[in-house]
């Protein structure tokens, strides 16, 4: 595709613009004016006072993700391997194996997140035939000094699980 | 010679043929279950009913013979209904265990659910539960629940084996696939049950939850377990053999493969030889490269001339074998074909004595005398002929002791892909890659010339090469002229200087092969066999693996 070309024609500087003089004076009025303001009113503040104040996330953010767990506290996952397909950055590792609970059969053996990765799209929720993984904690990755803690497994996803209230197997199980 | 119309389409069909086959001669799909093109007609899934005019009822087109004058509908509004109906019977008890299952991606359950039906389930009350994860021998387990009854397993094993060992149990809704009391389903062929299996019930032990089928990449290309070179395809994962899977080649394997030869991968990834060693001289450098051995047996060669032999392995393909031979009758070396042993399990169907896989195109090259084998090497290594022996491939059949063998020889070469004994003791050992990481040709006991293809990247990268590049590094270092660059190239030279290559390309012998001396010509009808695979059998994506990206798999 030939890029098309469209001429910007930029304003001109005028002689108060040039001098900069005017404009710095004008810039510096702008900030007391806002600091007097700040420290009279205190009304319209922008900046919070983290820790003490935090800012209300909207509704729809949905933070780490986190592994559903069974009745009995084991893990809902299957290890059906859909949400590592839907992944569009590949960062859902799992391993599979056998389960010694015959009607279980199949259960993840490994399952890491790598949260570097992530680009937090909630694929990974969409596709999960058994609502075993969610992204509804709110709750963000912490910062970290190096690579390996931010590529978390299923301990740390189980943490902070919950029941279900979907039948694990379909509804005619 | 009967000629009907399917779909508005007239086609003219020898005497015998069935509706569905002159139906995938036009094109058109009909789908099936139990219908498989190696098996005896069973026609009890009735998936693949068509209507017929002026016949009162649907006919199933796997089993019903085209007849004069016949008028074939396959996708009217009966037919569709009649579909849906049969995929819905079929689910009914199924339980849907897609996530769970190995099967999913490759179910044909789950396509033709998609293709003809995708109408939920009307079943209020309970599914009917059998048995789930139960081992019918060592090698296969059976999901009860998933089985739709085709009875494909069943008349493999009273067809195509002979061994009879399933059947199936009870009446209804409780019919299932068992095996007689107290047998197993363990017979040489069993795990191509898996494979005909449409649905997950029976899964191979080996590859249960190993992998989701649709991450692997496909390759096709032919096992090199024995002399028979069935075709096979190689599923791989990140540069990882995940398993074998048969490919229907009539004038091979037809459909099947045997376990030994389908399981073969395992021993090319546990047992590998992944770095060079050199243990004659003391070096100062602490790691030393594949060139440097390469290197180092060369020189070896040149000093010993005359009193050097090669042994060959009978199992190399031929760009290696012509290399070698050019090689060696340069430097002046004795040849020996030596390989594994010759004497490993036989039947009628597929499995042969002789388990090297290119023993005939290795004589073919070698010319009209045929090579001595271990035996006379073991004789003449004993005599104390030899300074040199350039082994070329790690398994050799040999004596109990290869050390005592070969206490005369002052340089033992192996160029290795396998470790062995003969590895262990080896002075000189040059990595080598498996025959999944390259490209080449071999050629079957009945003269097939076929392709092997390479499936995934050459690992360790740097390290080991195939046996022609490291032999040509020996040719160079040893002063020798050697310009391959590639084995295609080789195998131009081989067909320009073989008669009994004549006119064969990579190209065109393609996925089936070519008889030796066939001068190019294919002696396989390709349109009849493509109608010949399997036509619930799922087809894969071919890849580059050259084109894939690292994190790519």
């Amino acid at each position: 595709m030939a890029a098309t070309v469209r001429p910007v024609q930029r304003k001109e500087f005028k002689f108060r613009e040039s001098s900069y003089l005017p404009e710095v004076l004008r810039g510096l009025a702008i900030t007391t004016r806002q600091f007097w303001r700040n420290l009279v009113g205190q009304r319209d503040i922008v900046t919070l006072q983290y820790p003490e104040v935090k800012k209300r996330y909207p509704n729809r953010f949905r933070g780490r993700h986190r592994l559903m767990l069974r009745d009995d506290g084991q893990v809902r996952c299957v290890a059906c391997m859909l949400c590592s397909t839907a992944c569009p950055a590949n960062c859902i590792h799992i391993v599979a194996a056998e389960h010694t609970n015959t009607s279980i059969e199949k259960f993840p053996q490994k399952f890491e997140i790598d949260l570097l990765v992530c680009i937090y799209c909630g694929f990974c929720e969409e596709a999960c035939p058994c609502d075993a993984i969610r992204m509804d904690s709110g709750r963000h990755s912490l910062p970290t000094f190096s690579r390996s803690p931010q590529n978390i497994g299923k301990i740390d996803l189980m943490e902070i699980g919950s029941l279900s209230i979907a039948k694990q197997g379909g509804k005619n199980a | 010679m009967p000629t009907l119309k399917i779909d508005g389409q007239e086609i003219q069909v020898e005497k015998g043929t069935t509706i569905l086959q002159a139906a995938q001669r036009l094109g058109i799909r009909i789908p099936t279950f139990c219908y498989h093109p190696g098996l005896s007609i069973a026609a009890n899934c009735r998936m693949c009913l068509v209507e017929v005019a002026k016949s009162p009822k649907p006919m199933p087109a796997c089993h019903a013979q085209c007849a004069d004058g016949m008028e074939v509908f396959t996708n009217t509004q009966k037919v569709q209904e009649t579909q849906k109906a049969i995929l819905e019977f079929i689910l009914l008890n199924h339980p849907v265990d897609c996530p769970i299952c190995d099967q999913a991606g490759e179910c044909v359950l789950q396509d033709n659910y998609a293709d003809y039906s995708l109408s939920p389930s009307r079943l209020f009350t309970k599914k009917v539960h059998k048995a789930k994860a139960k081992p019918l021998g060592p090698k296969i387990i059976l999901d009860a629940e998933r089985c739709i009854l085709c009875t494909r397993c069943v008349r493999f094993g009273d067809e195509i084996t002979k061994t009879g060992e399933l059947r199936v149990m009870s009446r209804g809704e409780h019919s299932e696939i068992t095996t007689f009391p107290g047998k197993t389903l363990d017979n040489p062929y069993s795990l191509n049950v898996v494979d005909i299996c449409p649905v997950g019930a029976l899964t191979s032990i080996d590859f249960r939850f190993k992998r989701r089928v649709w991450f692997m990449s496909a390759t096709r290309s032919v096992c090199t377990e024995c002399a028979r070179g069935c075709n096979i395809r190689i599923d791989s994962f990140q540069n990882k053999i995940e398993r074998y899977v048969p490919n229907y080649n009539p004038k091979v394997n037809q459909w099947w493969i045997c376990d030994s030869g389908r399981m073969s991968h395992t021993r090319w990834t546990a047992n590998r030889v992944t770095e060079p060693r050199n243990t004659r001289t003391e070096s100062s450098k602490t790691a030393i490269s594949t060139r440097d051995v390469a290197d180092e047996m060369a020189k070896a060669l040149v000093t010993s001339g005359k009193a050097s032999a090669f042994v060959l392995d009978a199992s190399m393909p031929n760009e290696d074998a012509f290399v070698a031979l050019r090689l060696a009758r340069a430097v002046g070396s004795r040849l020996y074909l030596g390989g594994r042993a010759q004497n490993g399990p036989q039947d009628e169907l597929l499995r042969l004595a002789d388990r090297n896989a290119n023993r005939t195109g290795i004589s073919a090259i070698a010319g009209p005398s045929p090579l001595p084998g271990l035996a006379e090497f073991q004789k003449d290594v004993a005599s104390g002929a030899f300074k040199t022996v350039l082994f070329i491939g790690g398994e050799h059949e040999g004596p109990d002791k290869w050390a005592k063998l070969l206490e005369k020889v002052s340089v033992i070469g192996v160029l290795a892909d396998i470790r062995s004994d003969l590895v262990d003791i080896a002075h000189i050992v040059i990595p080598a890659a498996v025959p999944q990481m390259r490209e080449g040709t071999v050629v079957n006991s009945h003269g097939r010339v076929q392709r092997i293809r390479q499936a995934i990247r050459l690992e360790p990268a740097g390290v080991v090469f195939p046996y022609w590049r490291i032999l040509k590094r020996i040719a160079t270092t040893a002063g020798l002229e050697a310009t391959w660059n590639s084995e295609r190239a080789i195998f131009g030279e081989i067909v320009a200087s073989m008669p009994q290559f004549a006119e064969m390309t990579y190209d065109k012998l393609g996925d089936l092969g070519l008889p030796l001396g066939s001068n190019g010509l294919s002696d396989v009808d390709v349109d009849a066999a493509t109608r010949n695979i399997d036509p619930s059998a799922p087809q894969y994506r071919k890849t580059n693996i050259n084109s894939r990206m690292p994190w790519q798999h």
